[in-house]
């Protein structure tokens, strides 16, 4: 795990995006076992106070769940994972819009260019 | 807890600490930041009762400082105080005669994540190996609170990389950690909490989540806004 933290943004905000990339690219799969708090905050080179605060919210969001003393999972909610997706989806095309209709570009245009460089990746 | 209330101190006529406040929690880290000469150091030694205090009260868990604290907390100065002729294993001794809290398990564990040798001579050590070495010796008391002073001054990166490890292992938590540092660059993420600190006053003390949270702000940014001001 690398992630590349900015000094702005909270770290735990930043934690759960991170959680959220990996889940929507499939490399983090439902159910799948996550690191504990100490862990992920030896890995990713955070405080374990913040790992703690990630991972308190992501439960509250359901992307993650724990079953008594067991290690935490990816939620298997299709629902939660296919809401993951959309927002994501949602805030780069959101970000998109913004830049394109700074420089004053018509949307047919602007999708004109989405499509032809879609293909090229 | 540790509570700092409006101490004061002199050194001669000069005023170093003047009406300083803040306090440090147990399982956080807080970072004492302030340019050279500005009093980290002396509030430091001020907490471990090193060095008197002209007025004011410093309390740790509600107590004044006493004999019994030292099995507490813990100040690890910027330099060694072990002889330089001794070997690591030499140093480790003489801290397990000192302190009942030595944990000679710890000790070895965290040689061992250092890559150093027990049979090392400090004398010929490099500086970051003696900076590690030297913490090793606080971090390996079972107390509740650690002071550190400066230490990541003067050290190569990845000797760095390896302290800020540290700070993320069990090694650290639960404790109560003060640390004084000027860079705060590579210690951004990890800590909880900061005492801005100028002319012998504290400027702001915040939780460094919640000043990004609420004000989008990083630690430099508000030290920009603080001694710029």
């Amino acid at each position: 795990m690398d992630v590349k933290f900015n000094n702005r943004d909270p770290v735990y905000v930043q934690v759960i995006q991170f959680f959220k990339e990996q889940i929507a690219k499939g490399f983090f799969e439902p159910g799948q076992e996550i690191p504990s708090r100490r862990e992920l905050a030896n890995q990713l080179k955070i405080n374990p106070n913040t790992a703690q605060r990630a991972y308190k919210e992501m439960e509250e969001q359901g992307l993650i769940f724990t079953e008594g003393n067991l290690p935490s999972r990816i939620t298997k909610d299709e629902q939660v994972l296919k809401m993951v997706r959309e927002e994501l989806v949602l805030e780069a095309v959101t970000t998109f819009i913004h830049s394109v209709r700074s420089i004053n570009m018509p949307l047919q245009e602007a999708l004109k260019i989405v499509e032809q460089e879609y293909e090229k990746e | 807890m540790i509570e700092v209330k409006d101490v004061t101190k002199k050194f001669g006529r000069k005023t170093v600490l003047n009406g300083v406040n803040f306090t440090a929690e147990k399982g956080k880290i807080t970072c004492l930041i302030g340019i050279n000469g500005v009093g980290k150091t002396t509030i430091m030694k001020a907490i471990m009762a090193l060095t008197p205090i002209d007025g004011g009260q410093i309390l740790i868990d509600g107590e004044k400082i006493h004999k019994g604290s030292y099995e507490k907390i813990t100040f690890i100065p910027d330099t060694i105080t072990m002889l330089p002729q001794m070997k690591v294993h030499e140093a480790f001794m003489f801290m397990a005669d000192f302190y009942d809290s030595w944990n000679q398990k710890r000790a070895e564990e965290l040689l061992e994540f250092f890559r150093l040798k027990e049979t090392d001579r400090i004398s010929d050590l490099s500086k970051g190996n003696t900076a590690k070495v030297n913490l090793i010796l606080g971090l390996a008391l079972d107390v509740d609170y650690v002071l550190m002073d400066e230490p990541f001054s003067g050290i190569d990166i990845f000797s760095r990389e390896q302290i800020a490890d540290v700070f993320t292992s069990h090694l650290i938590e639960d404790r109560g950690v003060i640390i004084t540092t000027h860079e705060i660059n590579d210690i951004e993420h990890l800590i909880d909490k900061v005492v801005l600190l100028d002319n012998g006053v504290v400027l702001r003390e915040f939780d460094t989540e919640e000043v990004r949270e609420n004000e989008g702000k990083s630690v430099i940014d508000v030290m920009r806004e603080v001694y710029r001001a």
